[in-house]
């Protein structure tokens, strides 16, 4: 009677639905349901391991996990018809990450001995969970995994694209199973290996002796070192196939409790593989790219370099991190890559003849890229009294800049399409001319000035005399102290640009062209935000450009930031992150990126969350309005 | 002071420790389909019970028996629960239903919807039978939620005015489907999830321990009235 229901429920969440009816009708008898306020955490980092596989029936969850440095890292959100806690309940170990309830949340429970059971019978179960969540957070090696990589996580996604055979250990050290054990153990110090493999006469493995057996089974219990290795070896081998994925041998190390998996092929040994190779696989992070960008000399160089850093990129944002923390390593590796062209750029066309410093402007200069966009930059230099320097100034810029929008268009910038370039004269000029500049679009806000102060006020040092940036942004800072009229405009601006709040009632989209009903994710959703943050950065003198970073600098500034900062940075981060996966899935398709989504691919929760930040978009936006009302038209 | 008199009594007798955590216990959740509500000509036609532990509901230790009454149906009645005499008329007796019954529940608090009522006609079969009583701890969903109301006026799920106090207005007020016909069984779940709102509800309000949640969840402080009122049977 009551499990009719829970059996109409089960037959649309994979991967119960893959069950037939007899499953299925084990699977809900053995259901019990629990309820959880909005905001109750259900399952705590570090405290004991999750007892039950739950099912979200009705509301949704956070997982977050704290990182090293005692930040509170979100990883994912799952909704209705997804679950949680099967890591926890394999892997016996304490709780790595922590659940709560973001809604008010209905959740049916399959508690551990069942979802063995299971487990066991039903292997389109194992396979679905298996690749769902082991692989996603694996148990054992995630600690180390996060304290090592720069991005933790990134590196999951390489386990199912790299073959065990790739990083084996190529040169497997054996010995007869009748070697006395000092003996082997001398030769894995000779050999410095870990592990030795143990085979009979006809050359058979037959075992494996690790560092583990040595200290567990001969030196802590005093066992003879003349006795046969075969007496103190592990069993049973286990082995993976050199052309599984390495996931495949972290779910053998995870199950046998193991560092040391045999790879076989065709049915020969092939090499060892250990969770140290594993965790050199995961080292294939971002960091290391870092570096491959640091030994570059030219620009022929650094052009693979860039695209595999484009690779890279897909992985990371494929594991769907925080969007900030995304966007961060973007940055981090794209900042990387143009202070190397411009490193090269003055080896060629030797010392300025002053102090320059090469500014990022737009998203570049907010460290909000996502995929690589366009080339968005410009040039201040140090002002001079001499007409013969400034001239010469002049010149090797104009050389310097056009040879470096040359070179970032061959590593895959592509310039800029409204000419936001230091190639372009007048965005390459010395500082008292930048300070004309700003001076000029904040006495007279014309459209056109109101334009650039958007891109260039969001500028940031990359290289070079960061003091020129510096002293702009200063300059820019007391200019705008008390300037009410020029602020007007930008509210002005913000204020029109009015969220769809209406969307998933009446949907609020493009009402014709080729995005005919969808959303376009980047004007509706991060502009209104980004630009709100710009304003009330300008209006308190706040010297960040990230939208993210001024969230926290206006946090005991502004009284509104203040109230709102949690929710906007939520808002903020969602948004980015939705738009970011949608072009990762547009790519996958082969087509080209762009930031329309279709809100009927939306689940349930992404639509209340984006519905929540469009109402507090608004709801600022009214705040602004009463702020500047005098000069709101 | 009475109230805790009575506590104390019913204490000592269901052996239930009263000092431990509300949302720990063992519960039942009850709930019976009648022929009617005249205690004196009317009978049990189904008793349908779900189990609750440690705030969860369990969907797989469920009761549900149809019993042979042996008072006449009413036309009135059987529109309401769908049961009709050829349903009953194969089916067990009380005694052996009851019996069963009383092992399902156990030592556990058994809690219903205006649960006198349930018990009431629970209570006078289990006269007929020799030796047994039920003599588990009681809890009345609809206590609970007046006590809730009058204390927790600011909380979302007591600030509408109230309109409709019967299980089923109750359950709709926390989002909690209810549309099947009355069941015995299906009544029981939904009073289960009534009551799994309101346990960190009763926390927010400070009753913590099955003593406290005994005391305000006592049947006799609702209305039993109100059953008649609140639900679509009315004699």
């Amino acid at each position: 009677m009551l499990l009719e229901e829970v059996l109409t429920f089960l037959k649309t969440v994979p991967p119960f639905q893959f069950l037939d009816d007899a499953g299925l009708k084990s699977v809900a008898g053995s259901l019990s349901m629990e309820f959880y306020p909005k905001d109750t955490v259900i399952l705590r980092q570090n405290g004991p391991a999750s007892n039950a596989l739950r099912i979200i029936k009705k509301g949704g969850v956070k997982i977050s996990i704290e990182s090293g440095n005692g930040e509170d890292v979100v990883i994912d959100y799952r909704g209705e018809g997804e679950t949680f806690g099967l890591v926890s309940i394999m892997s016996k170990e304490k709780q790595k990450t922590t659940i709560v309830a973001i809604d008010d949340t209905i959740c049916y429970m399959i508690d551990k001995g069942n979802v063995h059971k299971l487990i066991d019978s039903y292997p389109v179960l194992t396979e679905y969970f298996l690749q769902s969540h082991f692989t996603k957070y694996m148990a054992k090696t995630y600690g180390e995994m996060r304290d090592k990589s720069l991005f933790y996580g990134s590196s999951d996604h390489i386990l199912f694209t790299t073959q065990v055979g790739e990083i084996a250990a190529k040169e497997v050290i054996t010995a007869n199973d009748e070697t006395p054990v000092q003996e082997a153990a001398q030769l894995m110090s000779k050999e410095r290996i870990s592990s030795l493999v143990i085979i009979d006469d006809s050359g058979f493995p037959v075992g494996i002796v690790t560092d583990r057996d040595l200290r567990e089974k001969v030196v802590s219990k005093g066992r003879d070192v003349l006795e046969p290795v075969r007496n103190i070896m592990s069993l049973p081998l286990i082995r993976v196939d050199a052309r599984d994925y390495c996931f495949e041998a972290v779910l053998k190390m995870l199950k046998y409790n193991i560092h040391h998996v045999l790879v076989i092929k065709d049915g020969a040994l092939k090499g060892v593989i250990t969770n140290h190779d594993l965790m050199m696989l995961q080292g294939r992070t971002p960091l290391s790219f870092a570096k491959d960008i640091e030994n570059q000399q030219a620009i022929d160089g650094l052009i693979p370099v860039s695209r595999k850093i484009n690779k890279i990129i897909g992985f990371l944002l494929k594991e769907g991190a925080k969007a900030g923390n995304i966007t961060k390593i973007i940055t981090e590796l794209n900042d990387r890559l143009v202070r190397k062209v411009l490193e090269i750029a003055e080896r060629k066309f030797g010392r300025p003849p002053v102090p320059y410093c090469w500014i990022a402007l737009g998203s570049e200069g907010r460290k909000e890229q996502t995929f690589r966009t366009d080339q968005d930059n410009a040039i201040i230099y140090a002002d001079t009294d001499y007409a013969e320097l400034e001239n010469s100034a002049k010149k090797y810029f104009s050389a310097f800049a056009g040879f470096v929008k040359e070179s970032l268009l061959k590593c895959g910038f592509p310039p800029c399409p409204a000419d936001y370039m230091a190639s372009n004269p007048p965005w390459c000029q010395p500082l008292k001319v930048w300070k004309k500049y700003f001076s000029v679009w904040i006495s007279t806000p014309t459209p056109d000035a109101v334009l650039n102060s958007l891109i260039f006020f969001d500028f940031r040092p990359l290289y070079g005399e960061t003091g020129l940036a510096e002293e702009l942004r200063d300059s820019l800072n007391s200019m705008l102290e008390g300037e009410k009229v020029f602020l007007g405009y930008l509210a002005n601006m913000i204020t029109k640009n009015t969220p769809p709040i209406g969307f998933f009632k009446s949907f609020v989209v493009e009402k014709s062209g080729e995005h005919k009903n969808e959303l376009n994710l980047k004007i509706k959703g991060i502009t209104p935000i980004v630009d709100i943050l710009r304003l009330f950065a300008l209006e308190r003198g706040v010297r960040e450009t990230s939208t993210l970073e001024r969230i926290e600098a206006l946090k005991d500034k502004h009284t509104i930031v203040k109230e709102y900062a949690d929710e906007l940075e939520h808002a903020f981060e969602f948004i980015t992150l939705l738009r970011i996966h949608n072009q990762v899935e547009q790519i996958e398709a082969g087509r080209e990126i762009d930031n329309f989504i279709n809100p009927n691919n939306l689940s349930n929760l992404e639509k209340k969350t984006i519905k929540e930040a469009f109402h507090l978009i608004s709801r600022i936006q009214d705040f602004i309005i009463e702020r500047y009302k005098m000069l709101i038209w | 002071m009475l109230s805790s008199l009575i506590f104390n009594k019913k204490s000592r007798a269901t052996g239930i420790d009263g000092s431990m955590p509300a949302k720990d216990a063992r519960y039942v959740v009850i709930d019976t389909e009648l022929t009617g509500l005249n205690e004196k000509k009317d009978s049990i036609v189904s008793i349908g019970a779900v189990r609750m532990a440690g705030g969860k509901i369990d969907l797989g230790d469920v009761f549900y028996r149809l019993i042979n009454p042996y008072t006449e149906f009413r036309a009135e009645s059987v529109v309401i629960h769908g049961i009709t005499p050829s349903d009953v008329g194969e089916k067990p007796d009380i005694a052996t239903i009851l019996s069963e019954f009383l092992e399902f529940c156990g030592p556990d608090i058994l809690i219903g919807h205006c649960i006198s009522i349930d018990l009431c006609f629970i209570n006078k079969e289990m006269k007929k039978i020799p030796g047994s009583s039920l003599k588990n701890a009681v809890l009345d969903t609809y206590s609970l939620y007046e006590w809730l109301r009058k204390r927790m006026t600011f909380h979302k799920a007591f600030s509408a005015p109230l309109k409709d106090c019967s299980l089923y207005g109750i359950a709709k007020g926390f989002g909690i489907p209810a549309n099947g016909a009355h069941n015995a069984v299906v009544d029981a779940f939904i009073t289960a999830q009534v009551f799994q709102r309101f346990i960190p509800i009763l926390l927010e309000a400070g009753v913590r321990s099955i003593g406290e949640l005994l005391r305000v969840g006592n049947p006799s402080r609702g209305g039993d009235r109100l059953r008649s009122a609140g639900e679509s049977i009315s004699l």
